[in-house]
């Protein structure tokens, strides 16, 4: 039987692990926008955007503090994980059939970006940590390291507050 | 430690300089290689987000054209997807640009320019809201195509300098990459020959070696054969030093047996026999003499002869000297002299004296005298 998001969301017990160990038999397939929630779930199929936006809208409401992040690489396609700061570690899509689904690391966003183009094997160019909203499909850009910037320059890790989108057109 | 020993230690040492140096150079050229990859790469990207702006304003714009005309709710949502893809773009090339001025003077250039055309598409979809197709069709005909072009202009602006920034860095990084090229063959070229030179020493060395020992060799050889030389030499004074103490052996045990016969002969004889030292003194006498006296040699060796034996006086006065001392003294015999021998009962015998003088080569160290009974 499928997934659906009302099942996901009525799991009060429903921790980043047992999230990331429902995915293990989806496919992957990349999408130039997030699917829906039911979209994902009916058809099992998805990318690094769908399954990180999807954790970040579950688990937020169960009282995780989850993280969206996007990586920039160098010739491939940008890659977005969810990082949830109680367990410290991030969830990947790439690792939904592993043993290990969940990748330990630093909270910092830098950190983050190094772990997971390691994962890769490619280099990093920036990293952006963002908010999703399903209702508008938009992503708002909260925090920005770039690699050959100076580390000290870089935010610290948290959520910092959205700032107004000139490029907002409804 | 010898030459060659300090030569080779010297090459070494110098080729571990030179190995350090070479290793300290390619690592510090893997790190500013590395650093270099990283800015090149953060240009690409630089580049690519700006293209992809550019190209998401010029898609959202054609969807909310499509949308304007067709009023299909997909064209909307794909106007506001690629809007929204837009603004991800421009955030990612402001971060990107934040550490060079001018890039990001671009980039707030380009920001302006987008956030113009972002303004136009909220009015036209505030008139479509409204139903307002008259000022949809105004702000469409009032649309400046130049804006168009000043954007794809800018675009092209902001891509072609940093396309050359690119190429500088690239001819900067391959005149690099060729000196350190050069300086890597340069370093494992005297790495080369500093191991030739060494090479050569430890062979010159080695020969050098090999003609010392082959002069020890031979030398020692000669050695061998001389104290070969030797050793037959001594064996053969050995074996004649043996023969001829072989033969003075025997020598010494025909003495022997001579002096046994002799004192055979003197313990055999019935005369008295005295022998006296040159002070006139008995150190030997015969089982005669023992007789005649009356005592043992014991008793009688170191007295003087005078006590035994009395020699007779001339009555003229000039034999004052003894008879006894004068042989001796003159070194010549004295024979049957007139004397008397007293025993050990001061008994007295008329005898007559002879003393031999015993010679040492001239010189008298002593004598003999016999004495026999006067008729």
């Amino acid at each position: 039987m499928a997934m659906s998001i009302g099942h996901l969301r009525g799991q009060p017990d429903l921790t980043p692990k047992k999230f990331s160990r429902m995915f293990s038999d989806f496919n992957f397939e990349l999408f130039d926008y997030v699917q829906t929630p039911e979209e994902f779930l009916r058809t099992k199929s998805g990318d690094c955007d769908d399954y990180a936006c999807l954790a970040d809208d579950v688990l937020k409401p169960k009282g995780f503090e989850t993280r969206l992040i996007h990586i920039r690489l160098v010739g491939m396609t940008s890659h977005a994980v969810c990082y949830v700061t109680e367990d410290g570690a991030y969830l990947d899509y790439n690792n939904r059939n592993i043993f290990f689904t969940m990748t330990r690391s630093d909270p910092s966003l830098r950190k983050i970006a190094g772990k997971v183009a390691r994962s890769l094997n490619a280099n990093w160019t920036s990293a952006f940590e963002f908010d999703f909203s399903y209702n508008n499909q938009r992503k708002n850009i909260t925090a920005k390291v770039v690699r050959t910037q100076d580390p000290s320059t870089d935010p610290p890790p948290g959520k910092a507050a959205p700032r107004p989108n000139p490029f907002l057109v409804e | 430690m010898d030459k060659t020993f300090r030569l080779i230690l010297l090459v070494f040492a110098i080729l571990a300089t030179s190995m350090v140096t070479e290793v300290v150079l390619s690592i510090t050229n893997l790190q500013r290689a590395n650093r270099s990859a990283q800015w090149v790469n953060h240009t690409h990207a630089f580049i690519a987000e700006i293209n992809a702006a550019v190209t998401a304003g010029q898609r959202a714009e054609s969807a909310l054209h499509a949308f304007l005309l067709t009023n299909n709710p997909d064209q909307r949502a794909q106007m506001s997807q690629a809007f929204g893809e837009l603004s991800e773009h421009i955030e990612a090339a402001k971060a990107l640009a934040a550490s060079e001025a001018e890039s990001k003077s671009e980039v707030a250039e380009l920001e302006t320019a987008l956030i113009a055309r972002a303004d136009i598409a909220r009015a036209l979809l505030a008139a479509h809201r409204s139903g307002d197709t008259d000022s949809i069709h105004q702000q469409l005909s009032e649309d400046d195509p130049t804006q168009i072009d000043a954007l794809a202009s800018l675009n092209r602006r902001i891509v072609s300098r940093h396309q050359g920034l690119l190429q500088q860095r690239d001819r900067v990084e391959f005149n690099r990459d060729n000196r350190t090229r050069n300086t890597l063959y340069v370093g494992a070229g005297l790495t080369l020959l500093l191991l030739l030179i060494s090479s050569w020493f430890i062979r010159d060395d080695l020969k050098s070696r090999r003609r010392e020992a082959a002069l020890l060799a031979a030398s020692n050889e000669e050695l061998e054969a001389r104290v070969a030389e030797r050793t037959s030499e001594l064996k053969q004074s050995n074996r004649k030093l043996r023969a001829e103490n072989l033969e003075s052996r025997w020598s010494a045990q025909a003495l022997e047996h001579q002096l046994r016969y002799n004192n055979l002969i003197i313990e055999s004889v019935a005369s008295p026999v005295v022998v006296v030292t040159r002070a006139l003194n008995i150190s030997r006498v015969n089982p005669a003499f023992e007789n005649l006296i009356g005592e043992l040699a014991p008793a009688l060796v170191d007295q003087s002869i005078s006590e035994f034996v009395k020699l007779a006086i001339d009555e003229s006065g000039d034999e004052m000297i003894d008879p006894f001392e004068l042989s001796l003294r003159s070194n010549q015999d004295l024979v049957d002299h007139a004397a008397n021998a007293i025993d050990h009962n001061h008994k007295s015998r008329p005898m007559l004296a002879s003393l031999h003088p015993l010679r040492d080569h001239d010189r008298v160290v002593g004598g003999v005298i016999t004495l026999r009974p006067s008729n």
